[in-house]
């Protein structure tokens, strides 16, 4: 499922990498943007982790005047007087009027946010979950995708931010080194939700080869019916049955089998139709207690 | 405590639901008004509405009582728990009562588009017999069993729940319902992006977002007429109020954002003030939360005890039990956290505790969950705790304890 989505996530989605300190996700993103770039799309990338130069790095050759950085990295709180870019200017009438300001008007634009995690830090999640979900409503953007650290917060928040996403990828270390295995998680507008786990890795020039389908490592039982084997072969008798006998087994008359009259009308007798009536008189031992009391088990 | 009944001359229904089966009307000295979609509770008189769901309406003793809350703890990815509270608004399409539906993700007029559509001439769908079948009937079946042919009649386990009543109705989810029918409803909506956000000085213990809610909910009662010390010039109706995922973030909540909120308090408060709303005036509130991002459970407990019924869904996708064989005819598990008891010692809590939905095209099933009979070789001689799954089963076999006292002749 990892080719789809790098394919084109649909309009109006919000497409959430998740990573942790095992296992990078920035280039992951670097390939979706890659993957923005080559489909003609305007990408602007908000970056507080990384300079610009340390983005840019494996996208050589690639058209760069689609791509638009903006300088979240020198300084995002503002602290000296010219800020590019800071984490207060994370919202909606901001972020839109970035977007209008650089980008051709009928070209369709990505957001990347690299990363939301540094947003969350300074910005309250209710704040950064409200701007998400202007960003995925409105049309000032076809998509957005952010990167999230998620060892970096509580449950809850990494949590709030997935619920909103339309896609959740959560990149982990694989078996080799080069290799990662991506769980995916997609909801589609009908409600539908996709959950898959590839192994991945990602070549120099930023394309991303699947290597298959991770294999389930819970518990599996070894297949018990297969060993079975068939109890019928290998007798000195034979148990088997020839169709005529089966034929003239089936034929057999039972001997409790009744007709249908009979049958209806002992099923349909209802209850008082047999009664034990029993009245012990002076002669009988009439113990209460059960006998299997005394067993010791 | 419930709705304060109304002393009035009970009115017959103006116009009376397709089901009827015919025009006998009680003389009942009862003080409780008669709106349609209603009925009382055959446990303490309360007057309920249905749910949407039929099985769900069996669970809660019968259906919601009107001026109680329902709480949905959502499922993972809010499928479920989004369908149930269609069911709910669809319900007081086809019963005539007014809707009130308030939201943050995403616009009330996007979820009423998506409501079910009403199967309205479809007959209530009959559990299979238990009664003994005619004759004329059983010609062909009784040749199914030839040998055990005496427990033909006797019913297989009855796992599906429902009250024999037609009190609520089904629904078709491939289908949207009609506009025309959507139409003829009233809805109020609450969206609360749309909503101006009044700047007050006042420190309340509630969040802005959720008192604006509690006023809007506050007018509309007023407005409209629902309140139970109203005038009763004109015929009452009921208001049904569909709260989606109070305690998101989008609600400006921190609650399922952190692990110490600091609006702890608020969504708590809300429903305080909710539920006074709703013991004094003719409504019925459902309300979601995202209990699986809430990470304080004392919390959640605090919540849950405040609504009056409170159910939870856990979905199977994306869990490990998605691949239980177990599992594999349901969707996922339903866990009743909350019966209430209006007016009476002691509540009608479900007699099974392990239940399961599934949701059908016509209808959302829950069920019990039962395990089919073990026919494997190994059964008898490994413990009960050791099967897969035998955690359902042990505590209540009770023999769980000691794992390895069996018989052994």
């Amino acid at each position: 499922m990892l080719p789809e989505l790098l394919q084109g996530v649909d309009a109006g989605g919000l497409l959430i990498i998740q990573d942790s300190a095992g296992c990078s996700g920035r280039h992951l993103l670097k390939s979706f943007i890659n993957a923005a770039l080559n489909r003609e799309e305007a990408v602007h990338v908000i970056g507080f982790e990384v300079s610009e130069e340390e983005l840019r790095d494996g996208s050589q050759g690639s058209p760069t005047q689609r791509l638009h950085f903006h300088n979240a990295f020198s300084d995002p709180l503002g602290w000296t007087d010219h800020p590019a870019f800071t984490v207060h200017q994370f919202n909606l009438e901001e972020l839109t009027h970035l977007v209008k300001q650089t980008s051709h008007p009928k070209a369709a634009t990505t957001l990347v946010i690299d990363s939301l995690s540094w947003i969350l830090r300074h910005v309250s999640p209710s704040a950064v979950c409200k701007t998400l979900q202007q960003l995925k409503k409105g049309g000032a953007v076809r998509a957005t995708i952010g990167l999230l650290h998620a060892d970096m917060h509580q449950r809850g928040t990494v949590g709030s931010i997935c619920h909103l996403a339309t896609s959740v990828i959560t990149v982990a270390p694989g078996a080799k080194g080069d290799e990662a295995v991506a769980k995916i998680t997609k909801r589609s507008k009908s409600g539908k939700v996709i959950q898959e786990e590839e192994i991945f890795n990602i070549k120099e020039d930023l394309t991303v080869m699947v290597q298959s389908k991770a294999s389930h490592t819970g518990p599996k039982q070894p297949g018990p019916e297969e060993q079975e084997t068939d109890p019928t072969a290998n007798l000195t008798f034979n148990l088997r049955l020839s169709d005529t006998e089966r034929e003239a087994k089936e034929k057999l008359a039972l001997p409790f089998v009744f007709s249908k009259a009979k049958k209806t009308a002992l099923l349909h007798l209802g209850p008082g139709s047999g009664r034990i009536l029993y009245e012990p008189d002076a002669n009988d031992d009439y113990d209460q207690e059960d006998p299997d009391d005394d067993l010791d088990v | 405590m419930m709705a304060a009944p109304v002393e009035s001359v009970c009115k017959p229904s103006a116009e009376r639901s397709p089901f009827s089966a015919t025009s006998f009307q009680k003389k009942s000295r009862s003080k409780l008004i008669s709106i349609p979609g209603t009925r009382p509770s055959v446990q303490n008189g309360q007057l309920l509405v249905s749910t949407g769901v039929t099985s769900l309406d069996f669970l809660l003793g019968g259906g919601l009582a009107v001026g109680t809350v329902l709480l949905i703890e959502e499922d993972r990815y809010d499928s479920y728990s989004r369908m149930i509270l269609k069911y709910f608004l669809a319900e007081g399409v086809v019963c005539r009562h007014e809707l009130f539906v308030a939201a943050a993700q995403d616009n009330p007029d996007d979820i009423l588009q998506e409501l079910p559509a009403p199967i309205l001439d479809d007959v209530a769908i009959h559990k299979p017999a238990e009664q003994p079948r005619l004759p004329c009937e059983t010609h062909d079946s009784l040749d199914s069993m030839m040998i055990a042919w005496r427990y033909q009649n006797l019913p297989k386990v009855q796992s599906a729940l429902a009250s024999s009543s037609r009190f609520g109705h089904y629904y078709d989810v491939s289908k949207t319902m009609e506009p025309e029918i959507r139409q003829a409803a009233k809805c109020h909506r609450f969206y609360l992006p749309e909503h101006p956000t009044e700047s007050s000085t006042t420190r309340s213990p509630v969040l802005k977002s959720y008192s604006a809610l509690l006023r809007s909910l506050q007018e509309v009662i007023h407005r409209e007429g629902f309140d139970v010390a109203a005038s009763m010039s004109k015929s009452r109706n009921i208001l049904r109020i569909g709260l989606h995922s109070l305690g998101s973030a989008l609600w400006d909540d921190d609650l399922s954002c952190h692990d110490n909120p600091t609006h702890r308090h608020s969504l708590t408060a809300f429903l305080y003030g909710l539920r006074a709303l709703l013991r004094s005036s003719l409504s019925v509130a459902v309300v979601t939360v995202p209990s699986h991002l809430i990470q304080d459970r004392a919390l959640m407990g605090s919540i849950t005890r405040l609504c009056d019924n409170a159910i939870a869904l856990e979905s199977f996708k994306g869990s490990e039990r998605e691949t239980n064989p177990l599992y594999k005819d349901f969707h996922g598990l339903l866990h009743v956290r909350q019966v209430p008891h209006l007016n009476c010692l002691a509540n009608q809590l479900p007699d099974h505790k392990d239940l399961a939905f599934k949701l059908k095209r016509k209808q959302f099933s829950i069920e019990r969950l039962h395990l089919p009979p073990d026919l494997s070789e190994t059964v008898s001689r490994v413990s009960r705790g050791e099967l897969a799954g035998g955690a359902t089963v042990a505590s209540a076999c009770g023999s769980g304890t000691s794992g390895n006292k069996h018989l052994d002749f």
